[in-house]
């Protein structure tokens, strides 16, 4: 989900999403190449992510990533139940 | 990209695969360059940052690891290459692959070919609108024309209560009639000058309604053709014959066709798998109306209220009534009818007799199959002897399979402690016994193929219209594949359990040389048990073979009262020909005459039935000098036979003397009757010389009795031989002096000098000579005839010994597998045995020791088995017990010995081990 959502903002390459978790999460989450790349794959196989080759910052080729129509979809039903299940927590821990 | 594009995108990604794995690298030097870039911007310096963010990365080849298998290409690659890893290490031991492979192709072709055979006799419904609805009166196996009896008496009824029923069906939701037997009719298509004889049926108005049989062209027979007597001569045809005969011509609806000389339009033709509602050898192929009976049976008086009992009934339940119900409904309509035809006061014995008739229903969704009350039994007993022989081939697989995978337990250790998952060794080791057997049941397929040909030509027996087909169906393939499947899962779980009880450690003491070094106990246990068990299958299946073979022995010994060598049969068919009553006295003359004078032919005779039918003209007969006690039965089997009759089918007369030619229509009335009425009927011996009257008007009698003739055994020799009356032919005729119904002779006998079988074409001649129209429905040799009665002793008994053969050499591989592959096993052990001293015929005793403790193991669960068996199969056993000591002392001999020879050349193997060399190669 975390990925869909960075992903949402700008189509960008495996370690720009590695780089934008850990940055926006301020270091909670640190994502390395052994999880998110495969989890990609796995993205890409199922449909929510397409992949182009580009040049990079860098003049590199570099792979990158986009989320398609598809994807968007997930990413709102996966919110959604995040936030139904972080409500329900909360309404645990306070009571 | 859903399903699709993801099978699609693995597809591709198998043609691309060097490409990819290019990419994979870009992208993973392509992070690394990236990370190092954002290390050295946050100040690391550059040679440090290269080396955290290839340490934070991990194993580049790890990582490439987890991103393909993210995809399902992985999985199916892991499969393929497990799968060519089975098949090469298959390969490299051809010998065993072949061996197997060709056990388990013999095994499960059997299992097909007896279930093709099985789905087809005992299993198919008929090919008509819920099957699972119909139900007929009684069995309704046997056909005749039956008169005199009680309504119902083997399931027969008339005309007029068969219209009845059909009016008013009471809680069915129709009855149906047809007659009980199809006989043959004279059939002349249009432009065809030559006549076929081909079994039609009558059938009730309602028949194909209440069958629910649709047609493929044209219409069935509807309740408005058989609406009035000799009118409406329509027909339906059966597939074959539009086929045969009319060339399947669309066009043939409203076609004429000529049947035994009358004009009938074709209406209908039905489809390939529909045979009417009887499934025999010859099933009908022209269903009429029965308001045609008379057309079709050549005889009048069908139709006339309270005649003939002819007919067989068939009725579809209705969903709502209850089998009970229905039942007492059926009971009570026949009683009434009984009733109704007593007149006005009826004793009370005749009453309390009447509330006893019943006729049962029985349920007809597969049809009524004389082939299968026939060949029933018989094939439930192949199709165990055909699990078991596929059972012993899978004990001698499993045993094989678990020697491997002993031999691979240093293997399986390396594999597990280089991390391999248990649960993918144990995926291998099935799927070598998967491909194994799924192989066995590729080529098991196409045998039961050719064996199922063979088989139903069998049971055939030469018709060439028979309703069993031997093309495979789905059911087949499916069965096949069930088949294979279940085999290969069975003998492949002995291996695979081994291997889940392995453990990483390799086995400490795998080269030590002690006893238990070479495995531990457990392993030794399941061999043993499976040899024991095939050692049991084996006795059981030499005890049937034993069992059927003398069977058969003692059926084809059987003295059937007649000279059965050198006697050719002949049926044929005047009246198909047009023939009349009143001709026939003069063509039966002829016939003997011209048939005597065949160069090769000692005598020539004429008669009804032939000696070895039960004959279907039968009638009550009273004789002088004995009064029958009430209720007796006074039934007795008729036959007119010409004046050389006895000594051509040579019967032999035991007192008096045999009906001669000089017996002609003017002289006094004689019978020859045989022994059967004469011990019963006159114990004293004074049979000669009393006077009989036989029930039928025509042939009342009195008739004087001059001989007794020998007993012949009918076609099943396992009843009493029938009682037999014989009448000149020549004296069966009206009261003028002309020929009546009666006077019909059916059957022509001629006893060769040589060999019946050359006669063949000079009796055609002859026939054709007289007349060339005269229809020979058949003719054989009676050594033929008799082979044909004992079918299904045959096949039942050359099938079993041949199974129990292949099986006896599956158990001897077997067990010779077994013990060779100890011996090696134990070679150290045997090695230290030489060296300290014991002799070679010692250690060949000590390994001989070990098959006869199985075998005694084996023996022990088999004779309990096999004498429960023997009792089981009694019924078809013939004039022999089932537990004769003969066959089962044979049968044991023969397994021991067999059991001996396997384990003698391991044992020799073992006795002459050099101790250096078993001890020094490890």
């Amino acid at each position: 989900m975390l990925i869909l959502k960075t992903l949402a903002l700008e189509p960008m390459h495996g370690y720009g999403v590695a780089l934008r978790i850990e940055q926006v999460s301020q270091g909670v989450f640190r994502v390395n190449p052994g999880s998110l790349l495969p989890a990609l794959a796995r993205m890409e196989r199922a449909g929510h992510v397409k992949c182009e080759w580009r040049t990079s910052e860098n003049n590199r080729r570099a792979k990158y990533y986009m989320l398609t129509a598809r994807g968007r979809k997930a990413l709102v039903t996966e919110s959604e139940t995040w936030s139904r299940q972080v409500s329900a927590i909360s309404r645990i821990m306070e009571a | 990209m859903g399903l699709p594009g993801n099978i699609a995108q693995g597809i591709r990604s198998f043609f691309r695969r060097q490409a990819l794995e290019r990419d994979l690298d870009d992208e993973l030097r392509d992070f690394i360059d990236a990370s190092t870039a954002e290390k050295v911007r946050r100040g690391m310096p550059v040679d440090q940052a290269a080396h955290a963010a290839r340490v934070e990365m991990g194993s580049a080849n790890a990582v490439k690891h987890h991103i393909r298998s993210a995809t399902w290409e992985s999985k199916m690659e892991i499969f393929l290459r497990d799968l060519k890893h089975c098949v090469r290490g298959l390969l490299r031991s051809p010998g065993f692959t072949l061996i197997a492979v060709l056990s388990l192709a013999l095994g499960i072709g059997a299992n097909t070919a007896i279930f093709t055979l099985i789905k087809q006799v005992l299993l198919q419904n008929l090919p008509v609108r819920n099957p699972q609805q119909l139900v007929t009166f009684g069995k309704s196996t046997d056909g005749g024309i039956l008169g005199g009896i009680d309504l119902g008496t083997a399931d027969m009824f008339t005309y007029d209560f068969a219209r009845q029923l059909e009016t008013n069906p009471g809680p069915f939701q129709g009855v149906a009639a047809y007659t009980s037997l199809a006989p043959r009719v004279s059939v002349r298509v249009s432009n065809s000058a030559a006549a076929l004889q081909i079994p039609a049926n009558p059938v009730s108005g309602n028949f194909f309604h209440v069958l629910g049989a649709a047609p493929l062209l044209g219409r069935t027979i509807a309740p408005f053709d058989a609406a009035t007597p000799h009118s409406n001569a329509v027909a339906v045809v059966s597939y074959h014959f539009w086929q045969q005969s009319l060339s399947s011509d669309p066009a043939a609806i409203g076609k004429t066709i000529s049947i035994n000389g009358k004009p009938f339009t074709v209406i209908g033709v039905m489809p390939a798998a529909f045979h009417g509602i009887t499934q025999e050898l010859n099933p009908p192929e022209i269903w009429v109306p029965i308001t045609m009976v008379q057309e079709i049976l050549l005889q009048p008086g069908f139709l006339e209220p309270r005649s003939y009992y002819f007919l067989h009934m068939v009725a579809r339940r209705s969903p709502q009534s209850t089998p009970g119900a229905d039942q007492a409904w059926l009971n009570r309509q026949i009683r009434d009818y009984v009733r109704a035809g007593e007149g006005a006061s009826i004793a009370p014995a005749r009453q309390q007799e009447i509330e006893h008739i019943a006729v049962r229903l029985v349920s007809a969704a597969h049809g009524v199959s004389q082939l299968r009350s026939r060949y029933g039994d018989s094939l439930k007993i192949l199709m165990a002897i055909v699990a078991v022989v596929l059972l012993i081939a899978c004990a001698n697989l499993a045993n094989f399979l678990l020697a491997r995978a002993i031999a691979r337990q240093r293997e399986v250790a390396t594999r597990l402690a280089l991390g391999s998952s248990r649960a993918r060794i144990i995926r291998q080791c099935l799927m070598e016994a998967l491909i194994l057997s799924l192989s066995g049941g590729v080529f098991g397929l196409g045998l039961a193929f050719a064996a199922t040909r063979t088989l139903i030509a069998f049971v055939a027996q030469g018709t060439t219209n028979t309703p069993l087909d031997a093309r495979p169906d789905s059911a087949m393939l499916w069965f096949t594949l069930a088949v294979s499947v279940l085999a290969g899962l069975l003998f492949g779980l002995a291996p695979a359990l081994q291997v889940s009880r392995s453990s990483a450690m390799p086995t400490l003491n795998a080269g030590a040389r002690t006893a238990t070094g070479s495995g531990a106990r457990t392993n030794r246990w399941w061999p043993k048990a499976l040899v024991t068990v095939q050692i049991m299958f084996c006795l059981l299946l030499l005890v049937g073979a034993g069992l059927f073979l003398r069977t058969l022995r003692n059926l084809e010994d059987q003295d059937y009262g007649f000279e059965r060598a050198h006697l050719l049969i002949a049926t044929f068919a005047p009246e198909l020909a047009g023939y009349k009553p009143e001709q026939v006295p003069s063509l039966n003359q002829r016939l003997i005459e011209r048939l005597s004078a065949i160069p090769g032919v000692r005598s020539a005779a004429l008669s009804e039935t032939p000696p070895i039918s039960s004959g279907a003209w039968t009638s009550s007969i009273s004789l002088s000098g004995y009064t029958p006690a009430p209720k007796e039965n006074m039934l007795s089997v008729l036959n007119r036979v010409s004046g050389h009759y006895f000594e051509t089918a040579g019967i032999p007369i035991v007192a008096g003397r045999a009906i001669a030619p000089s017996d002609s229509a003017n002289s006094m009335k004689v019978a020859v009757i045989n022994e059967t009425i004469a011990r019963r009927f006159f114990p004293k011996g004074d049979a000669i010389g009393h006077t009989l009257k036989i029930n039928i008007d025509s042939v009342e009698g009195p008739w004087q009795i001059v001989g007794i003739a020998r007993d012949t055994r009918a076609g099943d020799p396992r009843e009493n031989p029938e009682r037999m009356v014989y009448v000149p032919l020549a004296q069966v005729i009206g009261k003028h002096g002309e020929g009546i119904q009666d006077s019909f002779a059916s059957t022509i006998l001629l006893r060769t000098a040589g060999d019946p079988a050359s006669a063949i074409g000079e009796l055609r001649g002859a026939v054709a000579s007289i007349d060339p129209n005269l229809p020979i429905l058949q003719v054989r040799t009676m050594q033929d005839q008799l082979e044909t009665l004992m079918s299904q002793e045959t096949l039942v008994s050359r099938l079993t010994a041949i199974f129990a053969a292949l099986a006896v050499l599956l158990a001897a591989i077997g067990l010779y597998g077994v013990m060779s592959f100890n011996v090696v096993r134990r070679s150290n052990e045997i090695g230290i045995r030489i060296a300290l001293g014991a002799t070679g015929s010692g250690v060949q005793w000590m390994v001989l020791r070990e098959s006869l403790a199985l075998l005694g193991a084996g023996l022990a669960l088999g004779i309990p088995i096999a004498l429960a068996a023997a009792g089981l199969i009694r019924a078809q056993l013939y004039q022999m017990s089932p537990f004769d000591p003969v066959i089962f002392i044979g049968a044991t001999a023969g397994i021991a010995a067999v059991t001996v020879l396997s384990a003698w050349f391991p044992a020799r193997r073992a006795a002459t081990f050099d101790p250096m060399t078993s001890l020094r190669c490890e």
